[in-house]
């Protein structure tokens, strides 16, 4: 899983593709992102997502699987985010009533590529989640392809392999 | 013949014709029970041969409390061998899928072959003449038998043949086989969404009562919608298909199958669902393909039907929308449940594709559907516990139910019927002398 890294060009993890101002930018701006998910803070959260072409993809089985062919666990594009949106916070989706507590440290941010105004970023989380009196470590990487705005950065679409995607697991009712 | 350890529980005392008592989803004793009397002597759902189609394929299985390697031997057929060294114990595959014309026991280094035959025995001197290897193969499954594709075992060998345990659901298979033009599906080698749940395996039943109720988040963002053709969710059309005034009907077989018919709530609606498909060129194909291979009439309903049978094979296995459902009990209060995308064998890629992603958005761990049916479940396994009142009521429509020619009970689509069929049959084998 942590392919994106060993495969990323060698300057991306000795000198690094982005200068220090702005790799601290950019982990800022992952921190803020996940604690916008931690803190259930949906329509912001939303707001980082940018353009109708987005992608929030969760594979099942394999992180490399071909989604013309192989199931996901979240394959969302605009539309159907938004309706996940719409169900997050809808009283009467059961499952996400009362909501986990959850934190997550997110580390391991480094820009694979980077170029037009455009970044790809390998990430990690390991997130603590507690509901109904029970614990759930999850534990995955992240690819993100982001828009730097210069000012902070925008979500064009986010992939995140889970370490137990291929394992029976318990209900997955929040944002990762 | 098996002798059956005799029980302690009066199984006739706990299930009765309109009601049930909460010991059967709570108690330890019971499952244990219902793994020998069940599990390990009906027949239960193994596999889709597709899942290995090749010599040397393989694909581990738990099938009651005993791990099952699936293989596909030389000749071509499946076998279910017993995951066990005939020597000492040990599991003689872990990987769970894969390609290996031979197992080894890493323990003391037998192999077999991929019809269970010890074919290797290391420092084989050691034993005398009397040690012959055909004794001593992998142990296999006693009965195993297919029905267009979907392989069933059995641990008993005197089960009834499973056209007959099948009976009239046999039909409704046909429904989600012959919505491919050539008759032949594909669940692909280790695509499948596993997810487990706190509560009783029995609670994955057959139930037209509870989708208003559980899964009022998704109808209200379907009534947003303009149109749900397509949709993975009963709901082909805008028409509620839960309605109790529609002509969509539960049934309940014998030996504790179940269904959920929306045969004739959906049949009006082929024209909508075939309007979409020729929008597309796979689509039209696939309209023309269907005509000619089931001609127009059959072809146009089971369009309108869209594979789904909607049926629940006791005791382990569900086919529902685009997807094989297969029930793995751990425990009382602990459930796998394995859900397969089924792909259209003949048909254009794009069909396949968009039947997968309409599964994926409501079957899952985060999709819109299954979450809350494994939360409602599991707040079910917190209330069972407290049994001073022990009852729980299968009642709803018993009056209104009624026998049809097919030998299936008939009623309204909330009425549990589906759990009556289920729990008589539970009785029946769990009573078993």
């Amino acid at each position: 899983m942590a392919k994106q890294i060993v495969n990323a060009p060698r300057e991306a993890v000795t000198d690094g593709l982005l200068d220090i101002a702005d790799q601290q930018r950019l982990e800022r701006f992952l921190t803020f992102e996940a604690a916008l998910m931690d803190e259930h803070q949906y329509d912001a959260w939303m707001a980082l997502w940018e353009g109708e072409d987005i992608c929030y993809w969760v594979p099942c089985n394999d992180d490399d699987q071909d989604p013309a062919t192989g199931i996901a666990i979240i394959y969302d594009d605009r539309r159907q985010l938004e309706e996940r949106m719409m169900r997050l916070k809808d009283k009467t989706a059961h499952a996400f009533r009362p909501r986990s507590r959850m934190i997550r440290s997110v580390n391991g941010v480094v820009p694979v590529r980077v170029g037009d105004g455009e970044l790809e970023v390998a990430s990690s989380f390991v997130l603590g989640e507690i509901r109904v009196g029970v614990q759930n470590i999850w534990l995955g990487k992240c690819l993100y392809r982001l828009r730097d705005t210069g000012e902070d950065f925008r979500i064009l679409s986010k992939k995140v392999m889970l370490l137990n995607n291929d394992e029976a697991m318990p209900n997955l009712t929040f944002l990762v | 013949m098996t002798t059956l350890i005799a029980s302690s529980r009066d199984y006739g005392a706990l299930v009765k014709e309109d009601r049930v008592h909460s010991d059967i989803y709570t108690d330890a004793q019971i499952f244990d029970d219902e793994m020998e009397r069940i599990f390990h002597r009906t027949w239960l759902f193994a596999l889709h041969e597709s899942e290995i189609p090749r010599h040397g394929d393989f694909k581990l299985l738990q099938l009651g409390r005993f791990p099952v390697i699936a293989t596909r031997d030389a000749d071509g057929d499946i076998q279910l061998l017993i995951n066990r060294c005939r020597h000492r114990g040990a599991q003689v595959c872990e990987a769970m899928r894969g390609h290996a014309k031979r197992f080894q026991c890493w323990y003391h280094g037998w192999t077999y072959d991929s019809k269970g035959d010890l074919v290797g025995v290391t420092g084989a001197e050691a034993y005398d003449e009397n040690f012959d290897p055909k004794d001593h193969g992998l142990t296999l499954v006693p009965r195993v038998d297919s029905y267009r594709g979907f392989v069933f075992a059995s641990f008993n060998p005197e089960v009834t043949d499973l056209s007959a345990y099948l009976g009239a659901t046999l039909k409704y298979i046909d429904i989600m086989v012959d919505a491919s033009p050539i008759g032949e599906l594909e669940v692909k080698p280790g695509v499948v969404t596993r997810t487990r749940y706190r509560g009783n395996w029995k609670q994955v039943g057959m139930d037209g009562y509870h989708p208003h109720y559980v899964h009022m988040s998704v109808f209200k963002i379907f009534s947003q919608r303009e149109s749900t053709t397509g949709s993975a969710v009963g709901a082909l059309h805008l028409e509620d298909p839960f309605d109790d005034r529609s002509s969509s009907r539960t049934r309940g077989f014998p030996h504790g199958h179940s269904c959920l018919d929306f045969r004739e709530q959906r049949r009006p609606h082929a024209d909508e669902y075939i309007e979409e498909l020729e929008r597309s060129e796979d689509g039209q194909r696939y309209v023309a393909d269907m005509i000619d291979a089931h001609g127009e009439e059959h072809a146009r309903e089971l369009i309108a039907w869209h594979g789904d049978p909607h049926l629940g094979l006791f005791p382990n296995v569900q086919l529902i929308h685009d997807h094989v459902r297969v029930v793995i009990p751990r425990s009382p209060g602990e459930t796998e449940v394995l859900m397969y995308p089924v792909f259209l064998k003949g048909v254009g890629d794009t069909i396949n594709e968009k039947r997968l992603r309409a599964h994926e958005a409501f079957y899952g761990p985060a999709a819109a559907g299954s979450p809350d049916d494994a939360e409602i479940f599991e707040r079910t396994q917190r209330g069972l516990i407290a049994d001073q009142s022990p009852w729980v009521l299968l009642a709803r429509g018993r009056h209104r139910e009624r026998r049809d020619e097919d030998g299936s009970l008939v009623a309204c689509i909330s009425d549990e019927v589906t759990q009556r069929v289920q729990m008589q049959e539970w009785k029946r084998l769990m009573s078993d002398r």
